[in-house]
């Protein structure tokens, strides 16, 4: 059995100005080196989840603890070991900001205050870049890329922090069936490689990695079961269509 | 054309591009972090502030600060937590802030009181002073260097403050920071265009700028070379047509911010 790196414990989180928790009652533990999958309907508490996880929603209740810290006090000393690609990321078309920078900006928790980014954090960004295809766009804004170049550039930059943790909410929606393939295939090599334990948080099934170790399902914020995994990689059909078939 | 002895015109001429310039790098991460709002609040209880000081009989530089500085600090974090809409912000605490700045005004004795306010209100540069150059270029040196050794927070935030947060990087205190030179900026620029047209002087260049630059580098050097030419543009016009300095700078810096709209490269389709 691997270390636990994250660990939570009875674990609610309510939005600030509402009563009902979006998240309730969560226990769970990943170990490192895992590839966990949180599937479930739009509304589930999917990104809920991940957002309490690295520290960016304040809980309510219970305890939430990675790398044997607890987040609700001092996350922001590990948020750099922490990478997050969020859902839905778009830049508006006319902000000022390169793609390479939006790559870079994935060193600068690393970097730490006063220091600049080195020709080193830069090769970084660049391979980075290169591994998920979008090193021809470096030197383009941001806002001016598809949705589906601006998810990979969101994905360079997650890389190109070498995390511990990688956090992925919906990181493949933009994307065609090839990209999707190819990025979820090289994320696990990485995975594999580096030692990263990762969390992919996805509601379309097609999306799970190939090397997953578990699949949670959520649903109205809670965790309410844990699928195989073999059964449940590579399916086509959608959530909906998959917990009918699997209920019959 | 009015004539004025060099040493007047050569401090004008100074004061104009300090100010052009600190207020258009500040103007940067109003525009671009979407705080007009809470900038154009700042700006008017800069110039309550103003007022205050003179009512008080305290220097109206100081006052200015201290308000505008203030607003800064409550509007931040009561704007991040109510999550009120800019719309309600800028409505309530405009009128709030022009309002005390009139009783003040109102309350403040003697003529040449009233004079100073008009200055205030206005701005005057022929009014600026020696003291005030050396303020308002540490200001601007301050600023500098702040943009400098800070520039990857400041960049990282002003992309996406979330991601930043999740990336290790303390927003709250950067933010703040923001907000902090915001105050600051206005009180100090308050003597050249005016409180109630400061703002535009901190808007309209970086604007400008923002139409026609995608890197952010670029933008924090062009943005005050805008600013510092449409200042002195707008004092050679106070100069030739006899019209408030303030105003002048506030029409040829929303001109250039006009015609950089229509030229932008960013609203071509394709």
């Amino acid at each position: 059995m691997g270390k636990v790196i994250v660990k939570l414990l009875k674990v609610d989180t309510i939005y600030e100005g509402e009563h009902l928790p979006a998240i309730k009652d969560i226990n769970l533990e990943i170990e490192q080196g895992e590839i966990i999958s949180i599937i479930g309907p739009n509304g589930s508490g999917k990104t809920t989840l991940l957002e309490t996880i690295n520290g960016l929603l304040k809980i309510s209740r219970g305890e939430v603890r990675v790398f044997d810290v607890d987040m609700s006090r001092y996350s922001m000393k590990v948020r750099k070991d922490i990478a997050y690609v969020p859902q839905d990321f778009i830049s508006e078309p006319t902000v000022p900001f390169l793609a390479q920078d939006i790559v870079l900006m994935g060193r600068y928790g690393k970097i730490g205050l006063l220091r600049s980014p080195g020709k080193g954090d830069l090769e970084i960004a660049k391979e980075a870049m290169r591994l998920v295809g979008v090193d021809e766009f470096a030197h383009r804004p941001i806002g001016k890329l598809s949705g589906g170049e601006q998810q990979k550039v969101m994905i360079a930059r997650a890389i190109a922090q070498e995390p511990k943790l990688l956090l992925l909410d919906e990181p493949f929606s933009h994307l065609d069936v090839d990209s999707k393939t190819e990025i979820s295939e090289k994320i696990c090599k990485l995975h594999e490689e580096k030692g990263w334990t990762t969390v992919v948080v996805t509601h379309d099934l097609s999306s799970i990695p190939r090397r997953c170790d578990r699949v949670l399902v959520m649903n109205r914020g809670r965790i309410v079961a844990e699928e195989d995994p073999e059964s449940v990689i590579g399916r086509k059909e959608s959530l909906t269509v998959f917990f009918k078939e699997t209920k019959q | 054309m009015i004539s004025l002895p060099l040493q007047i015109v050569l401090t004008a001429i100074t004061a104009s591009i300090l100010a052009g310039v600190t207020c258009s790098l500040i103007g940067v991460f109003v525009v671009q972090m979407k705080l007009s709002s809470i900038g154009y609040c700042m700006s008017h209880a800069a110039f309550a502030g103003a007022a205050l000081g003179l009512l008080l009989a305290l220097d109206p530089l100081l006052s200015a600060l201290a308000l505008s500085t203030l607003v800064a600090l409550i509007l931040g974090p009561i704007s991040e937590k109510a999550k009120l809409s800019p719309g309600v912000i800028t409505g309530i605490m405009f009128s709030l802030t022009i309002g005390l700045g009139f009783i003040f005004l109102n309350f403040a004795p003697g003529v040449a009181a009233t004079q100073q306010a008009l200055s205030i209100l206005w701005g005057s540069i022929f009014s600026v002073t020696f003291d005030d150059l050396i303020l308002l270029g540490l200001l601007t040196f301050f600023i500098v260097l702040l943009l400098i050794l800070f520039f990857k927070e400041f960049q990282a935030l002003m992309f996406s403050r979330k991601l930043a947060e999740a990336s290790g990087i303390n927003t709250s205190l950067f933010y703040f920071l923001i907000l902090f030179l915001a105050g600051v900026t206005v009180a100090f620029t308050l003597k050249l265009v005016g409180g109630l047209l400061v703002f535009a002087l901190i808007v309209n260049p970086a604007s400008a700028a923002l139409q026609f630059i995608y890197d952010l580098k670029k933008v924090f050097v062009v943005s005050p070379i805008i600013g510092a030419l449409t200042c002195l543009l707008g004092f050679l016009l106070s100069l030739l047509l006899d019209f408030p300095i303030g105003s002048s700078i506030v029409i040829v810096s929303s001109f250039t911010f006009g015609v950089s709209v229509m030229l932008s490269p960013k609203r071509r389709r394709g």
